[in-house]
């Protein structure tokens, strides 16, 4: 009887096995990933590969997703009962993902030998009560990006702090038919654009208490600068109807003098506008040095039922020879040690650029609700910008918006 | 005859001039090289026909597969709503029966549910149904938001057809179904032309679903592949991002022309009444 | 007899309303029920609330805007659409030359997808790497380059004109059908009669295009009420929540912010618009066509 059964079982399994071919594999782990460049879905579908050559009873069943539909994906995923494995999440997200039990603490998993690949910093975001709840998976930083050929025409030199960029802002808007600063104001990240400022005044997101830093007189006087510089004619006209991609692509036709960035800029640079002459540079500076660290996080899933697989598959996609072909090709900074130090990130001056200010980099505050929080922080931006609202007006009611949101 | 006519172009010209203007937008900014799309001020000429863009995009947007995809789904949920509509309609136009206006009162109340406001409980059915990340949970969907629509519109073109042509086959002898094989079907196709070619382009246009069921990318359907290619990018590779649109536009665009007989045959159809 | 006659089109109707009370009623159902509880940030839902959900909507200042510019929004398209298609429907039934293809021209619209429309509109209104500015600079009608999403009220008209602009072609189709079922030995009885153009237009089109001007007004209002792409994808309801109409708040609220009861909610809440609406709407034209067959 149990013979049969097994034997039963053996040729069911067998015949299975001829009609899936690989599909006899065990295992199928489900990796959702998200698309940051054309790059990312063949890079990883590469790494599936070699991995499923290695581990024959394993398979890596990737999805690529666009970013802007990513947390929609995932969401409608976990609410259909059908989430993923692993995914690639924005950090801001990570919270909202552990509080509600849907990520994995892998304290557990990790060997310390593999955590002690990663950079520090990077780690820090992931680490939630205590508990590592993902791995920084890619991390860039941002700066200032200037025309050095506008500067040299306007007869100004690199800004250091926020008064001298208002400064050569004047002077280079004088210039025909160029601006001196691009200011982004539409869709994503548009508080970012705004942190970088609020941040090097000396203010912050949130204070100590947690509540909101909006409506502090370092977030005053940074969005009032802007304000001017709109007013004054210094930015191109209209921000708010420019996004991040628009203001780049001024800078690309090279019609503006400085703007702010992350790395990922830099090759399109170099395609599209090969005889623009930039450069890297630190953020002004009115009180302290700060730029804005943005890590994106690979996430295990508590509701999988192949931990061990797809963490196998984690440790493999951390192989230097990996790493280092995503964040050259994707133009991240590194998130482990041997990569950080390859020459490459040492003598490339625009790469270094950007990795000078990891030492002082501020994270977005890994809290609840950060969506609606940037949300109410971009149309505060939006409202003061288009002249709805006075500055200190619109960031009061920011903040109190923000608070209520907090439950504080 | 000719005075009317330029009358006629004059008064719509402006209307056409905004209508081929994203047109020739698409066909501008596809065709020519990369360096050129953000010359100030932008122009319409352009140094070189780029023809690579279309071969780069194919590749790189993997065109191909989501062609096939988007074709899938609409040819086969226009056959299933057509399948099913029929029918409906028929009854709707020839008899009478308990709960008509119900029925038709339910029609228009399915068609004020737009997909997004649906969209979280479809999700959640289609996971219970098994069907998440399949073409056919499109095909579904598809047909049975363009069924109110189709059977309206299948009604009304019906209800035009004389009954008493059926009813003098019928009392020539022949059966109920071969009088409406041999004349009732003859004389509706064209509507039926007409009314599959609203289902083919609403499911071929569809987006707001696709995004949402479709989970790997090898199942994209062409607009979610498209916007993929614009959402959330670091970086929007616009000549393929318009390459590709025309691509997608194009065979809708010519077969939209060459049924334009049909459509205008099946309007005319309705002069019997 | 009457029994089979009465349950032949039962099995007619039968299949197709299988599907959609499957793919249709079952959402609706999901979604009440989801809209008196809990839901979690990942749709898992909790406790019985009651009412909360529709409490938080209609504490919120944003949903009245939103509703105000839902209603503006539909208003201004489905307006205009039918203010243009009627006179082009019209032009289009008479025999011109080159006839063929001003209708190929008019429908094309249609062929492209709401989101490919507006990918390409974003990309041609780009105030300076689009062609829009472009043109109208080089023709002389602008001196320097307009940002035409800039600015929340001139956005918001933007996005109405495309929106009429894709809604054309559907309505004018429909005016098509009903202008070709026109008896065209009324009009030549009127011409007899010495009747101008307007009044034949007046008194012979317009009444009896009536029924089609209907169904064209009730279909549009609940497209343009629920349409997402124009919108989403050239502004995303912004600057400052200004181009906000319901359903981009509400994909807003349910996919970026998490709050699928609240958007639930407000799903609800839009059916219940729509479905008054038309309603109100089916009820005042069977009133009229009532009237008019009493006149008869």
């Amino acid at each position: 009887m149990f013979h049969r059964k097994v034997a039963t079982f053996a040729a069911s399994a067998l015949a299975l096995g001829l009609l899936a071919g690989s599909a006899f594999a065990a295992t199928t782990v489900n990796f959702t990933v998200a698309e940051y460049s054309s790059k990312t879905g063949p890079f990883y579908k590469e790494v599936a590969a070699d991995f499923e050559k290695a581990n024959p009873d394993i398979k890596i069943n990737i999805e690529v997703v666009p970013w802007d539909s990513l947390l929609q994906r995932l969401t409608t995923d976990i609410a259909g009962g059908t989430p993923p494995d692993i995914s690639i999440i924005g950090t801001r997200w990570l919270l909202d993902f552990a509080s509600q039990g849907v990520a994995e603490p892998i304290d557990s998993y990790l060997t310390p030998e593999f955590k002690g690949a990663f950079i520090d910093t990077f780690m820090k975001p992931g680490i939630i009560k205590g508990k590592t709840m993902g791995l920084p998976v890619a991390a860039s930083a941002r700066a200032m990006v200037i025309n050095t050929d506008l500067y040299e025409k306007a007869g100004v030199k690199p800004p250091k702090t926020w008064e001298e960029l208002y400064q050569a802002s004047q002077k280079i808007a004088k210039l025909p038919d160029t601006f001196g600063f691009g200011l982004q104001g539409k869709e994503i990240e548009t508080d970012a654009y705004f942190y970088y400022a609020l941040w090097t005044y000396g203010g912050d997101i949130l204070r100590a208490d947690g509540k909101s830093g909006l409506d502090s007189p370092e977030a005053l006087a940074a969005v009032s600068l802007y304000k001017k510089m709109i007013d004054e004619g210094l930015t191109q006209p209209s921000p708010t109807n420019y996004s991040r991609e628009d203001v780049f692509n001024l800078f690309k036709q090279g019609k503006v003098g400085t703007i702010f960035t992350f790395p990922m800029l830099i090759p399109q640079i170099k395609a599209e506008a090969p005889n623009l002459h930039y450069a890297v540079l630190p953020f002004p500076v009115e009180k302290t040095e700060a730029t804005y660290g943005v890590t994106d996080t690979l996430m295990l899933f508590s509701s999988s039922k192949v931990k061990k697989a797809a963490w196998k598959f984690i440790e493999f996609t951390y192989q230097d020879k990996y790493r280092k072909q995503f964040d050259l090709g994707e133009g991240f900074l590194p998130v482990t040690k041997n990569i950080a130090a390859l020459d490459y990130f040492k003598t490339d001056k625009d790469i270094a650029g950007f990795a000078a200010g990891l030492p002082y980099a501020k994270f977005a505050p890994v809290i609840a609700n950060w969506e609606e929080i940037a949300d109410t922080t971009v149309r505060a931006l939006q409202q003061i910008y288009l002249g709805q609202v006075s500055p200190a007006d619109g960031l009061k009611a920011a903040a109190k918006k923000i608070n209520e949101i907090r439950g504080l | 005859m000719l005075k009317k006519s330029i009358l006629f172009w004059l008064i719509l010209s402006p209307l056409v001039v905004v209508i081929l203007f994203p047109f020739g937008v698409m066909f501008v900014s596809a065709f020519r090289p990369r360096e050129e799309l953000f010359t100030y001020p932008p122009t319409w000429t352009f140094s070189e026909f780029r023809w690579a863009n279309f071969a780069e995009m194919w590749v790189k947007t993997n065109f191909g597969q989501a062609l096939l995809n988007s074709l899938y789904v609409s040819v086969l949920s226009t056959l299933l709503a057509m399948i099913l509509s029929i029918p409906a309609a028929y009854a709707l136009s020839r008899y009478r029966f308990p709960g008509k206006r119900a029925y038709r009162t339910f029609l228009l109340m399915t068609q004020m549910m737009s997909p997004i406001v649906l969209v979280l409980g479809l999700f959640r059915m289609m996971v219970a149904l098994g069907l998440v990340n399949t073409l056919n949970s499109l095909v579904l969907t598809y047909a049975a938001f363009n069924m109110a629509f189709t059977i309206w519109m299948l009604q009304s073109y019906f209800s035009t057809i004389p009954r008493d042509l059926e009813e003098a086959a019928w009392i020539d002898g022949a059966g109920h179904l071969t009088s409406l094989l041999k004349v009732f079907l003859p004389l509706a196709v064209p509507a039926m032309a007409v009314t599959a070619i609203f289902g083919f382009i609403n499911s071929w246009n569809e987006f707001v679903l696709a995004l949402t069921m479709i989970r790997s990318s090898d199942g994209f359907t062409l607009p979610v592949q498209i916007y993929s290619q614009v959402a959330g990018r670091y970086q929007i590779e616009w000549h393929h991002v318009m390459a590709a649109t025309m691509l997608a536009t194009l065979p809708v665009a010519i077969v939209f022309s060459w049924l334009q007989r049909f459509l205008i045959r099946g309007m005319a159809l309705g002069a019997v009444k | 007899m009457t029994s089979s006659t009465s349950l032949k089109p039962l099995a007619m109707i039968l299949p197709g309303l299988a599907l959609a009370i499957l793919i249709i009623g079952y959402p609706i159902y999901d979604l009440g029920y989801a809209s008196l509880h809990e839901v979690s940030r990942f749709g898992q839902l909790r406790d019985f609330n009651g009412f909360n959900n529709f409490r938080d909507v209609f504490e919120d200042p944003l949903f009245y805007g939103s509703l105000i510019r839902t209603l503006i929004w539909t208003f201004a398209v489905v307006g205009g659409t039918l203010a243009l298609s009627l006179p082009i429907a019209m032009m289009l039934n008479e025999e011109f030359y080159g006839r063929g293809l001003a209708r190929v021209i008019i429908m094309l619209p249609w062929s492209i997808s709401l989101t490919m429309t507006a990918v390409v509109w974003r990309w041609a209104l780009n105030g300076r790497a689009g062609l829009f500015n472009a043109t109208l600079m080089d023709l002389g009608i602008l001196k320097e380059p307009i940002e035409w999403l800039g600015e929340a009220n001139q956005a918001f008209t933007v996005e109405i004109l495309i929106g009429i602009l894709v809604s054309i072609p559907f309505t004018t189709t429909i005016f098509l059908g009903g202008l070709s079922a026109l008896p065209q030995d009324t009009y030549e009885a009127a011409a007899v009669d010495g009747a101008t153009r307007w009044k034949q237009f007046r008194h012979i089109t317009l009444p009896l295009m009536k029924p089609f001007i209907n169904i064209a007004v009730v279909l549009n209002v609940i497209y343009v009420f629920n349409s997402l792409p124009i919108i989403w994808v050239m502004t995303e309801g912004g600057p400052a929540n200004g181009t906000d109409i319901l359903v981009t708040y509400l994909y807003k609220l349910a996919f970026r912010f998490g709050q699928l009861g609240k958007a639930s909610a407000i799903s609800l809440i839009m059916f219940g618009v729509l479905l008054i609406f038309t309603i109100i709407y089916v009820l005042l034209v069977m009133r009229g066509e009532a009237g008019a067959e009493a006149e008869e």
